[in-house]
């Protein structure tokens, strides 16, 4: 176990000390989703009303931001890993899935520590959403808790594709968990079998706890979502890490 | 009883699909051989080295390394070996110090700090040992990716392709390396499509479309062929082709007694090259014969 845990260690270290000196990657996973942020401020003061509460809007919009964001360069990463035959290395050099998936993990969760946090703080300041410390504090929970969990879709998807191009047939995927998740239109509304669906993407987990946090309920007034929310990616990344392939 | 065989392969099959890679491929490797694996691209050379260390699993035949079996016990086997893949597979953000210890790390060793240190010495890197990888030449990259594989000091080392990429006087320099390596009791598989280095070996397997065509010392395989022997007397020249030349010629020159025209005796040994190319020539041969038949 110790020797498992220095390993995961050892990964992580390693990754965090590519991340320090791959700006451009490190770049993108911050700036890309303040800069998408921004736009969405632009169409939502074109579409401004009185009688428009954008607040039930842009949380979820910029929640969506960072997990389309993060799953796209998790997969991106891994599936060049795999391309590159440094996977297949770390596996023959004695290196597990769970030492591989979770390292990964470790030194990602840091970036997404940030880039949640740099987001939240856009967010606040650009849509002055005047919310007290405790509703940003949770909000920036839920938003960190769904960057990891999209770093584990990213990883489970890494395994479906051969190359950095094949990731990109996910993209519509991803995008329909927006459509499923009730961030656009109210769940209810869809149909019955469409409803069903929803349990299948983090959106809808994370959706349903901001719109309780921006209505000014506690994080755990609506705990089952919350407990759904963590299970959904305790199920993802344990997938994640049982497929993670040594080859094809 | 002491184990002698380092690796045993019993009718080794391996497909994809409906392309055969291996078919029916029988091996056993001494401990402490330098044991080549030659053939074309696609020959099955990868293949092999990816079901020994555990990468893939055979799709029929049994297989040990070292005494584990690689389909059940592969942790046991990849903690005994080193292995180069064809690729560099190097973090290129990283220094070649970097990622030394980074996939030495999953193994225990000693003094890692200065296990790196020879290692990348012995590549002839120590004075690049903190710049990035992505800078280097690609043969510099194959060296690193050998320091990788050196580093834990391991029982067996499985290199594909190593030396392609890099200068003859470093070449020259890893081979005497293995040969050490090899008589302190380590055994080295290599896969290679270079006939000169091919020469090298202990033993050789030549392997063509997933058939082993031959398993022999390379002497051996240039001997078994056709040698040429030219026998002038005066201007007249005979030719003469005979198999084995060691033990046939002095049956040949027998024949002639003690002629004293006898000015000049040449033999001609095919090349490696040539003795490896008749081979896939006949195999091919059979193929279309066999399939003529069906």
């Amino acid at each position: 176990m110790t020797n498992m845990i220095k390993r995961i260690g050892i990964v992580a270290g390693r990754v965090m000390n590519q991340l320090r000196r791959d700006h451009r990657f490190v770049g993108i996973s911050l700036v890309f989703p303040l800069i998408i942020l921004y736009f969405i401020k632009v169409v939502f003061d074109v579409l401004a009303s009185p009688f428009f509460n954008i607040s039930v809007y842009v949380v979820p919009y910029a929640a969506f931001i960072i997990h389309f964001v993060t799953f796209i360069l998790t997969a991106i990463v891994l599936v060049r890993e795999r391309t590159a035959g440094t996977l297949a290395r770390m596996f023959v050099s004695g290196y597990n899935q769970i030492e591989i998936v979770s390292g990964y993990l470790s030194a990602y969760t840091v970036l997404a520590t940030v880039q949640s946090l740099l987001v939240l703080i856009e967010l606040n300041w650009i849509f002055e959403l005047g919310y007290n410390i405790g509703q940003l504090g949770s909000i920036y929970l839920i938003m960190w808790v769904l960057a990891i969990v999209s770093m584990a879709i990213g990883m489970l998807v890494s395994n479906f594709a051969r190359n950095e191009g094949q990731v990109f047939p996910f993209i519509p995927l991803v995008l329909l968990s927006v459509i499923l998740s009730g961030i656009i239109l109210p769940i209810e509304r869809l149909p019955e079998w469409v409803q069903a669906l929803s349990f299948l993407t983090p959106l809808y987990y994370v959706n349903e706890v901001l719109q309780k946090l921006i209505g000014g309920s506690g994080l755990f007034d609506d705990w089952p979502k919350l407990i759904g929310l963590l299970a959904y990616g305790l199920v993802i990344v344990s997938i994640a890490t049982l497929s993670l392939r040594e080859s094809d | 009883m002491k184990q002698t065989k380092a690796i045993q392969i019993r009718e080794l099959d391996k497909n994809f699909g409906e392309v055969k890679a291996l078919k029916s491929v029988s091996l056993k490797i001494e401990k402490g051989q330098i044991f080549g694996l030659l053939g074309a691209n696609g020959a099955g050379k990868t293949t092999l080295i990816r079901l020994l260390i555990g990468s893939t699993k055979p799709s029929s035949g049994h297989l040990t390394v070292i005494g584990f079996d690689p389909t059940k016990q592969k942790r046991a086997i990849r903690k005994l070996i080193g292995y180069m893949p064809q690729s560099p597979a190097l973090y290129e953000d990283l220094t070649p110090r970097e990622n030394i210890h980074f996939f030495c790390h999953a193994h225990r060793i000693e003094n890692i700090s200065q296990r790196v240190d020879d290692v990348i010495a012995f590549v002839g890197l120590s004075e690049r040992a903190h710049d990035p990888v992505y800078k280097f030449s690609g043969g510099m990259k194959q060296r690193v990716s050998l320091a990788c594989a050196l580093v834990h000091q391991p029982k067996m080392l499985l290199l594909d392709e190593p030396t392609s990429g890099i200068d003859p006087k470093l070449r020259e320099a890893f081979w005497e390396h293995f040969r050490e390596l090899a008589s302190r009791g380590v055994t080295i598989i290599f896969s290679t499509h270079q006939m000169n280095e091919a020469m090298y070996c202990d033993r050789l397997a030549v392997l063509h479309q997933g058939v082993l065509l031959a398993n022999d010392t390379p002497r051996q395989l240039l001997w078994n062929n056709r040698s040429r022997i030219k026998i002038w007397r005066g201007k007249q020249v005979t030719e003469k082709v005979v198999i084995n030349y060691p033990e046939q010629l002095p049956g040949e020159l027998q024949s002639y007694g003690l002629d004293s025209t006898i000015s000049r005796i040449e033999i001609e040994e095919d090349t490696l090259e040539t003795v490896v190319l008749r081979m896939i020539n006949e195999q091919e041969v059979q193929y279309l014969k066999e399939a003529k038949d069906d």
